[in-house]
């Protein structure tokens, strides 16, 4: 039987099913006595501290570890666990004799049902999140986990209703090969979870997956959304195919994840990611990443209603220059115009965002914005290996006095007791000025990292958002690269390395004529990382 | 007891981060707070309560009842319509 979803997580798998214990722990008493009231509140009590107490613990955990969205649903799902109002609703159900654990359930499927109800995807999707811990107080009350997931033992396909973060937490590595959900979006945890593991899913297939629970054998294609249960030996060879097709090409590239690529005439080609958080450190070091070439900042500033504190944003980047230790971490200080809002900042009305108050633009104008910033990245310093550069630049004063205002937090920051690491400061070769004086600017930088994107959008005079442009949105432009060439020619006159950070770095075809110029460095999104390894190797 | 109306600001609405922020200002303040939606009258110290409450734009009103009413009312009518342009 074929079923159809949302392909939220991409890839191929078959194997054999595997269907959790139903998701809705059975109360193994729903009613109590009236002596039992007391006992029953009392263990509810404690069945949320000891429910809460782990979610909390897990939060922290993946705090430190830096992944921040999960890290939040778990901080989420503590806080429902100690709810007032769901410990109110629980204590009425015991008060006219209901066991807690039924009591806890019952509460939880009416706020669920309330969720459910929503016309927003979103909240509606918050319902798996209630069941989900009203669940786990109710198997905790029972004193036994909550999960399905113990029977788990050889690699399957996990089919359910829904799967929630305690669920997926359970699954023990390398046994689940795909997820097929009846209930989910690309939005729902189980596909943030499934993609960030490379784990194929097939979301939403509704009500078509009841009568489907008892297949022996099922095929996933979570590039399609397609989902096949007892499938014939022709579909299992077709399947087949295409995964270990599939399979080869990633297992191929893997072998260049962690070498250090060098062109065949010996230069040494450092292969960095482009990151915007520190949560996305060790997924980036697992693609074989050398570092980071750009480290975007403008998550910190963003849907939010005050500037992020000097102290928040020294948090933010003494984690990513932790995680990654010795290797090079490059922070470029804040990039944003008028096409996004920044809280506290009046940017006023501008036509022409892109060429408008933007990057050091505006840095230098909002030194109560910038001051922070460089404050941070000095302090941070002191726990990697961190180098700052400036966004935007298209003249050599900008630079001198971006540099300018940098040595005055580091007195200031020295004075205050402060202890500051090392930072080497570059600047991003974005517009076709800055191109053009590369040979001034190199002799007041320690490095050059061109943004191709930028660059492009600047020489060829094509927005990146008009869709009617696409076929001018190409790095490969004589223009282009002739801006390129000068760049890298300023930069070996004047012994400073040059990084591309665009989307050009990671780009098979353009690559090589980047390396031809002179370029020294690529950083890119890291799952592109090992091609590109393997392109450096090849040339 | 205090109260004020005031228009949601979060571009999200009461949910996610806001509705967290929302939750920790309430807990700080010993009064009873409620946010008022149309007919609807919900604990502002229940994540399960708020979340999903009001989108950007809509208008809520903030009520507290104890010691320290005005303080909350005068926290949480801020935090709710913050991001408001």
């Amino acid at each position: 039987m074929k079923l159809t979803g949302i392909g939220a997580s991409e890839g191929i798998a078959v194997g054999p099913a595997f269907v959790p214990a139903t998701g809705k722990p059975e109360p193994e008493r729903t009613r109590i006595g009236e002596d039992e009231v007391e006992a029953g509140l009392q263990s509810f009590e404690s069945a949320v501290e000891a429910v809460a107490g782990k979610l909390s613990k897990t939060a922290d955990e993946l705090r430190d570890s830096g992944n921040e969205d999960e890290a939040d649903i778990f901080e989420f799902h503590a806080e429902m666990a100690r709810d007032p109002e769901l410990a109110s609703a629980v204590e009425e159900r015991v008060k006219s004799l209901k066991s807690p654990e039924a009591a806890v359930i019952a509460a939880g499927e009416e706020y669920a049902a309330e969720f459910a109800a929503m016309d927003d995807e979103y909240l509606a999707a918050r319902a798996d999140d209630v069941r989900d811990v009203t669940g786990q107080i109710s198997a905790q009350l029972m004193g036994h986990a909550a999960s399905g997931f113990e029977a788990l033992e050889e690699p399957s396909v996990v089919l359910a209703r829904s799967l929630a973060p305690s669920d997926t937490a359970r699954i023990k590595e390398g046994m689940a090969l795909a997820f097929v959900t009846a209930e989910g979006s690309r939005t729902s945890h189980v596909s943030i979870m499934a993609r960030s593991r490379g784990i194929p899913a097939v979301v939403g297939v509704g009500s078509a997956l009841e009568s489907v629970l008892d297949a022996k054998m099922v095929a996933v294609d979570g590039t399609e959304g397609a989902v096949i249960t007892d499938p014939d030996h022709e579909t299992v060879a077709e399947f087949e195919r295409l995964s270990g097709k599939l399979a080869e090409e990633s297992a191929a590239l893997d072998e260049y994840r962690h070498v250090e690529a060098s062109t065949s005439d010996g230069r040494r080609i450092e292969v960095a990611a482009n990151l915007g958080s520190a949560s996305e450190a060790e997924a980036a070091l697992e693609w074989g990443a050398e570092g980071v070439g750009l480290f975007r900042t403008e998550f910190l500033f963003m849907e939010r209603d005050e500037l992020p504190s000097e102290d928040e944003q020294y948090e933010a980047y003494t984690a990513v220059a932790r995680a990654f230790s010795e290797k090079p971490v490059t922070i470029r200080t804040l990039d944003v115009g008028g096409d996004k809002d920044l809280p506290g900042v009046d940017q006023g009305h501008e036509d022409n965002p892109f060429l408008g108050w933007r990057g050091i633009r505006m840095s230098l104008d909002t030194p109560n914005l910038f001051k922070p910033q460089l404050r941070a990245i000095l302090r941070a310093a002191v726990h990697g290996s961190l180098k700052l550069m400036f966004p935007m630049v298209a003249d050599v004063g900008e630079l001198k006095a971006a540099k300018k205002m940098l040595h005055k937090s580091r007195e200031e920051l020295e004075e205050e007791g402060f202890e500051i690491g090392e930072v080497q400061t570059g600047v991003m070769i974005e517009t076709p000025a800055a191109a053009l004086c590369a040979a001034e600017l190199a002799g007041q930088a320690a490095f050059f990292s061109i943004g191709t994107n930028d660059l492009v959008q600047y020489t060829l005079a094509a927005d990146r958002g008009n869709e009617r442009l696409r076929g001018l949105q190409n790095a490969d432009h004589p223009a282009v690269l002739a801006l390129i060439r000068h760049t890298c020619e300023a930069a070996q006159g004047a012994g400073i390395p040059v990084g591309v950070c665009g989307e050009a770095a990671g780009d098979p075809a353009i690559i090589p004529k980047l390396l031809s110029l002179g370029v020294t460095e690529l950083s890119m999104a890291a799952p592109s990382i090992p091609r590109a390894k393997k392109v450096v190797s090849s040339l | 007891m205090a109260e004020r109306e005031t228009t949601v600001g979060p571009e999200e609405g009461i949910h996610g981060r806001p509705a967290a922020r929302i939750l920790k200002a309430a807990r700080g303040f010993s009064s009873q707070v409620v946010l008022v939606k149309g007919d609807r009258e919900v604990n502002a110290k229940s994540i399960i309560k708020i979340t999903g409450l009001a989108k950007k734009g809509e208008k809520i009103t903030v009520r507290a009842e104890g010691e320290d009413a005005e303080q909350a009312v005068d926290a949480l009518a801020q935090l709710i319509s913050a991001d408001e342009h």
